[in-house]
């Protein structure tokens, strides 16, 4: 047993040795990961925004009553687990475009810029970043909606019970009582959803989206220092999940102490 | 916390075999009986999946066959994209690449290049009117494989102009029918063949302006001065015995898909001007 | 509108690849490595979760350290390492099924390890006390007592893990490893205007890999939960011992209460 315990840190520090006995990336490359990841940070952003709120919809849907509400809710469920997220990506990116018509695509590819006070202005994201987070949202709200369910199984009944005594209705018990405490209740395993999401981001660059993966791989190509570009892509993978992580760590330390444990 | 005493000759053999030498690649593939060859899967007439048969077919592998035979050894063919055609080589998963492996200095720093044995030119292929000179490049989005050195080339030509990377050719082919981008830049011959492929080819172009001229060349792992000899030496032979030419023909001669003059023979310093 | 028909002549190639003219590919390569990789993880998370659970000082901590890695890394980037980089560093080649199977591996056997530390944790100290009262030394408690208990509540994890696997194993399209994807965008490329149709089609047959696992794992979970382990012990200790019974006989002369 003890050769498998070696084995690991051995594995990981042989990945990072010639990190440090090649040449180091010029800061030219330097500056393009940094810009793919600060497009990975805002596309997790983006769909850990999106996929809690309709994970919270979904499960609201999953433990609902109302057959014709529960039967679709359980079937999207299981579609967007059961297929890989690279083959729905492709689906998005490729497979959707052509059942659209012409004049849809040149809308959706055309750049629109929403012209807010001032020099500000937005502008309509590429087709690729719309695919990515069309698809990372399907398949991380999935996810979010089971771990919200578990939180739900972990409220009170009691609580609902009192909500519809004092005359509210099953969508008002939902938002005001039962839901909130659910997320607060499952944030531990929302936590990990979201780091999940972030990982998953890497497979966006299948469909041309210029996030950290991507740009490690076109950094290879250019300098063919192999090494040297995933090494630094690892290493700011693993210092977002790591800032997560502890984000987890602090809430759980602060929610012991509010409820006085040591 | 000190590390374990029996790890550190571990250690040090593991950071010994990684820079093991071994012997020469050609006697290498002899003895082994099959030389391991990259080469594309979906870029046709270099390398792509006959429908019929199901098997990869093209010139890269006619050329990889007719290697194969004269060496005497099974040719075991390896699918690859653009971009893994230089990881390949390095982390010896193949023995040589036959994929429209253009030359360029910096790629010689890391592998080695037999001869030229096929050039052409960087070209587009977008809709009809879209592109009607070469600055009609700025105010498109482009399209093109990543690892080529179309991407370099449009990067230090056009830095203005937007790059859109994908994994392989066909990819990039399907966001210029969706539109995703209007234009894909790839080796003139590919477009060609591309072209004629296209189910609605009445709709699309190749603008008749290349950006640049591309050698192509069989890629070697860095070092092997005898293999990549024998292969400068094997090329010329097939030049001067007129293979080289059927084999081109097979592809692009005038009874083909895609008939284009061949303006570059093996030994050629350059591509002769249309 | 969308035209299946076209899948029906490449079915087979997406089935099994150009098996057996050629290496297997398609589905049936999916199958192959998803099933090798859950294998590998399942007996590298059962190792590591022993020793994650029994293990203690800083050996423990850089374990911890290095699941953690393996647990923050993105799948595709650990295939780069396995199959391009490790090669270079190590000298040694492994060929791509094998070294994507590595990284589904250790990434699978770190997921698993905190599975089977945490089933390893929730047996009851009861039956570690009872069991070295016995005189049993600890390693001897945890193969005879403790693991054959954890393992069975686990086994569900497992079966779960393989089909994530089946679904990362997806990946292994970008180092061109002709599984069910890569086949797939193969033939994408060669019909061209059919995307939406390959990737549908792919998409229900990994969706039917995938769900049939996860009745097998729905099945496995009802078939080993604690009540019924109880039941079944309680069947063979009444077959053992005809005078051992919980249930009263249905013998109308007996008085009931």
């Amino acid at each position: 047993m003890m050769p498998a315990a070696c084995f690991c840190p051995c594995l990981i520090a042989a990945m990072f040795a010639h990190l440090f006995t090649g040449p180091l990336l010029a800061p030219k490359y330097l500056h393009w990961m940094w810009q793919g990841f600060l497009l990975t940070l805002w596309l997790t952003a983006l769909t850990v925004v999106f996929s809690t709120l309709l994970g919270m919809l979904l499960a609201a849907a999953r433990s609902s009553e109302i057959g014709l509400l529960r039967r679709p809710a359980a079937a999207i469920t299981a579609l967007f687990r059961n297929t890989p997220l690279l083959v729905q990506l492709l689906f998005w990116y490729f497979g959707v475009p052509s059942l659209f018509p012409d004049g849809m695509m040149d809308w959706l590819n055309a750049d629109h810029v929403l012209s807010l006070a001032g020099p500000f202005a937005m502008h309509w994201p590429s087709f690729e970043f719309l695919a990515a987070l069309c698809g990372l949202v399907c398949y991380s709200t999935t996810y979010i909606s089971e771990e919200v369910r578990s939180g739900m199984r972990g409220v009170a009944p009691a609580q609902a019970l009192a909500g519809s005594a004092l005359g509210m209705t099953r969508w008002q018990v939902l938002r005001y009582i039962t839901l909130p405490q659910a997320v607060r209740l499952s944030l531990p395993s929302l936590l990990g959803q979201y780091m999940n999401a972030l990982k998953n981001t890497s497979l966006t660059m299948g469909i041309g989206l210029a996030e950290l993966s991507y740009t490690a791989r076109q950094v290879e190509s250019e300098t063919f220092l192999a090494f040297q570009a995933f090494g630094v892509a690892t290493l700011l993978y693993i210092a977002a999940i790591a800032v997560i992580e502890s984000a987890g760590y602090v809430h759980l330390r602060t929610c012991r102490a509010r409820q006085g444990k040591a | 916390m000190q590390p374990h005493p029996s790890l550190t000759p571990l250690l040090l053999a593991l950071a010994l075999v990684s820079g093991a030498a071994h012997a020469d690649r050609l006697d290498d593939i002899k003895k082994a009986g099959v030389l391991r060859v990259a080469a594309f899967d979906g870029n046709p007439p270099f390398g792509y999946v006959d429908g019929a048969s199901k098997k990869i077919v093209g010139l890269d592998i006619d050329y990889a066959n007719a290697l194969g035979k004269k060496l005497g050894v099974k040719v075991e063919i390896v699918p690859t994209n653009p971009a893994n055609r230089i990881p390949l080589l390095t982390s010896n998963k193949v023995d040589l690449v036959f994929a429209n492996f253009t030359i360029t200095e910096d790629r010689a720093k890391v592998i080695d290049f037999s001869l030229p044995y096929i050039a052409s030119g960087q070209q587009f292929l977008a809709k009809k009117g879209v592109l009607k000179s070469a600055g009609d490049i700025r105010k498109v989005r482009v399209g093109t494989d990543k690892g080529t050195t179309m991407e370099t080339t449009l990067r230090e030509k056009y830095p203005d102009t937007k790059v859109v990377l994908y994994d392989d050719t066909p990819l990039g082919l399907a966001a210029l029918r969706n539109g995703n981008i209007q234009a894909f830049s790839q080796d003139g011959t590919k477009l060609t063949a591309i072209l004629a492929a296209l189910p609605d080819k009445e709709k699309y172009e190749i603008p008749p302006f290349a950006i640049s001229e591309e050698y192509e060349g069989i890629g070697a792992p860095k070092g092997e001065t005898r293999l990549v000899t024998y292969l400068n030496d094997w090329l010329r032979e097939l030049e001067a015995n007129g293979t080289a030419a059927t084999i081109y023909d097979r592809w692009f001669g005038p009874d083909s898909a895609q008939p284009l003059p061949r303006l570059f023979k093996i030994g050629d310093t350059r591509l002769s001007q249309k | 509108m969308m035209d299946f028909r076209i899948l029906l002549d490449n079915l087979p190639y997406l089935l099994w690849g150009n098996y057996p003219d050629g290496a297997l590919g398609g589905a049936a390569l999916t199958v192959l490595l998803s099933a090798g990789s859950a294998i590998l993880s399942a007996v590298l998370g059962l190792a590591l979760g022993i020793l994650l659970a029994e293990g203690r000082g800083s050996w423990h901590k850089l374990l911890l350290l290095a699941l953690g890695f393996l647990r923050a890394i993105p799948v595709l980037m650990l295939i780069f390492w396995t199959y391009f980089l490790l090669p270079i560093a190590f000298g040694i080649d492994v060929p791509g099924v094998l070294s994507v199977m590595a990284a589904l591996s250790l990434i699978g056997g770190a997921y698993l390890a905190h599975s089977v530390a945490a089933g390893i944790a929730g047996i009851g100290e009861g039956q570690w006390q009872a069991g070295m009262s016995l005189g049993l030394s600890r390693l001897a408690v945890l193969r005879h007592v403790i693991l054959p208990q954890a393992l069975q509540i686990m086994l569900p994890s497992f079966v779960n893990q393989w089909v994530t696997l089946i679904k990362d194993s997806s990946l292994a399209y970008i180092v061109g490893v002709g599984e069910l994807s890569f086949v797939a965008a193969q033939v994408n490329s060669r019909l061209m205007v059919y995307p939406a149709e390959v990737f549908l089609f792919v998409g229900i047959l990994y969706f039917l890999l995938c769900s049939g696992l996860e009745q097998c794992a729905m099945w496995l979970g009802r078939f080993f939960q604690p009540a019924r382990i109880a039941a079944r012990r309680m069947s063979v200790n009444r077959q053992r011992s005809p005078s051992f019974s919980y249930h009263h006989e249905a013998d109308p002369h007996r008085p009931h209460g």
